[in-house]
């Protein structure tokens, strides 16, 4: 099998800015990881220098999601050579017993980093992540607003609640969560849209309503949310056909509905060109 | 009336000036490293990064409150400032003002703080005084009233001088502010030979002074949340966001990334 250095024709500086630019992006291409970085660590360790320790994190990650244990197991051991009584290597290490489904044993591991530090984010999280792994969702909610009580700022387990509430079908709370978010990202379209199909889902004129505005200030923050066009369509549709409104709303709706069929058509045409209207 | 220009021996720019601006760099740079060095761990409690936590997420409600519908925000207004049991009005922490007494570890950052940054400006200052005495160094380019012709002029006794021509301590502690930026370019922020920003943290009663404030904290965000309005941003959108075509240039173009590179 050719390696990575082969096939891409590519250097081992351009693999590690590679790997430098998916931990910032946060990416979760872990096969793709495994390739790079498990070249990079067998070739040319020596070259990397300190960059080498969070490459063994990130690869370890990587490795864990791929099955890859013998490959984790190298990078646990050389992380643990090197830093000794670390609490981010320990949570590593339950990461990976975690991934063997040796839950008990990860457990244990996480309650003696919080232990230690009653203030670790990370092992808190893990502890939840279990709970989840085990199909405990009620539990794993429980204990999420538990975290959720102390450490409000948490945007990734704020975000995480509301997967949680969906998958449960508790959609009032999971607007709530969306809107915490909200707030704390007032440019990010995708909470805008995910937080407009939740009220969608809950349905109801007013919620209809609320879910019409957000997908289109979904659509106003980034123009190319397709999913947004669609959800305006059919928010405002939706609203247009209920026997409920009077006649001022069902127009202003019909309105909006046809705007969004006409972009929607624009966009799939193929040869969009920019027209200022009036011009 | 023009003033005589006095004309200083350009040896005094090459051993007096620029040594002492060396001098106190290198000293500000083995502060910083020597304060990494001696600095001790700050533990926080549970207690204080939560709190923390909360009241950016009153700000938060304060300032992006716009984006979330009426009902949400109300309804997170009411749960912190409602009067029976509103979080800032309920939730009294225990506040222990950290004196030196009670607390030895801030003792010991005080002296560490003393010994790192006073002792050093103080022990270097009076050497270079004693060393580079008797002549002047430099000349500040604005005028200065004769009040100030003992503080600056520290090593010369002469009654005519212009209060703008300086003594070398003088230089010495114009390089130990000025110096500053440099610092922040070489060492990065937050760096330990900072004096300034030292000098105005032991003013404003010592960095690790936040417990103390929280109750004020939380009754300032108590008052400030009780004035925010709710103005709601998304009022008009669908007339705001109709009133141009989408720009969907270039979207779904024909080049896919293919690969890893």
């Amino acid at each position: 099998m050719a390696s990575v250095s082969e096939m891409y024709d590519v250097t081992w500086e351009e693999m590690r800015d590679k790997l430098r630019k998916w931990r910032e992006d946060n990416h979760r291409n872990s096969e793709q990881i495994v390739d790079v970085g498990e070249e990079l660590i067998n070739e040319h360790a020596s070259k990397l220098g300190d960059d080498i320790w969070i490459i063994y994190e990130q690869v370890m990650i990587a490795a864990l999601d791929c099955s890859r244990d013998d490959l984790a197991w190298t990078c646990l051991q050389e992380l643990k050579r090197q830093f000794p009584g670390s609490q981010r290597v320990k949570r590593l290490a339950g990461m990976r017993l975690e991934a063997l489904e040796k839950y008990e044993d990860a457990s244990k591991q996480y309650d003696s980093i919080l232990q230690d530090d009653p203030t670790n984010t990370a092992a808190r999280k893990r502890k939840i992540s279990i709970l989840k792994a085990q199909g405990k969702s009620a539990e794993a909610i429980r204990e999420l607003n538990e975290y959720l009580e102390q450490f409000v700022g948490d945007q990734e387990a704020w975000h995480e609640l509301s997967e949680l509430y969906i998958n449960e079908h508790d959609y009032g709370k999971a607007a709530f969560c969306l809107e915490e978010l909200m707030m704390t990202n007032p440019h990010n379209h995708l909470y805008c849209e995910q937080y407009a199909e939740v009220k969608y889902t809950q349905g109801g004129l007013e919620n209809l309503e609320l879910s019409r505005k957000y997908f289109a200030q979904a659509l106003k923050l980034n123009n190319r949310n397709m999913r947004a066009l669609f959800g305006l369509y059919m928010s405002a549709s939706h609203i247009a056909a209920s026997p409920k409104v009077n006649a001022t709303v069902k127009k202003a709706n019909v309105k909006y509905a046809t705007w969004a069929t006409n972009q929607i058509n624009r966009a799939y045409q193929g040869n969009v060109t920019n027209r200022v209207p009036g011009c | 009336m023009a003033e005589p220009e006095l004309l200083l021996d350009s040896n005094i720019r090459l051993w007096v000036v620029l040594p002492i601006v060396f001098i106190t760099f290198l000293v500000g740079v083995i502060r910083h490293y020597v304060s990494i060095l001696l600095q001790s761990d700050k533990k926080l409690t549970l207690e204080q990064v939560s709190d923390s936590q909360v009241l950016i997420r009153s700000r938060i409600l304060r300032e992006n409150g716009k984006y979330i519908p009426k009902q949400s925000f109300l309804m997170r207004k009411f749960y912190f400032n409602n009067q029976e049991d509103g979080f800032f009005k309920n939730t009294k922490r225990k506040v222990v003002p950290p004196s030196p007494m009670t607390d030895p570890s801030m003792l010991t950052d005080m002296m560490k703080g003393n010994v790192t940054n006073v002792l050093p400006m103080i022990l270097i200052g009076g050497w270079i005084n004693w060393t580079f005495s008797g002549f002047v160094t430099t000349k500040v380019p604005f005028p200065l009233t004769l009040r100030f012709k003992p503080m600056l002029q520290q090593g010369i006794e002469l009654l005519s001088l212009d209060a703008s021509w300086v003594s070398s301590a003088s230089w010495y502690f114009l390089n130990v502010f000025g110096l500053r930026s440099m610092y922040s370019l070489i060492l990065g922020q937050d760096n330990g030979a900072d004096q300034s920003r030292i000098m105005q943290e032991q003013m404003s009663g010592a960095a690790m002074a936040m417990p103390a404030d929280t109750n004020k904290a939380f009754k300032a965000e108590w008052e400030a949340l009780e004035l925010t309005d709710h103005q709601w941003a998304l009022e008009n959108i669908e007339e705001e966001l109709m009133s141009r075509e989408l720009d969907l240039d270039g979207m779904f173009s024909k080049e896919l990334p293919t690969g890893i590179f």
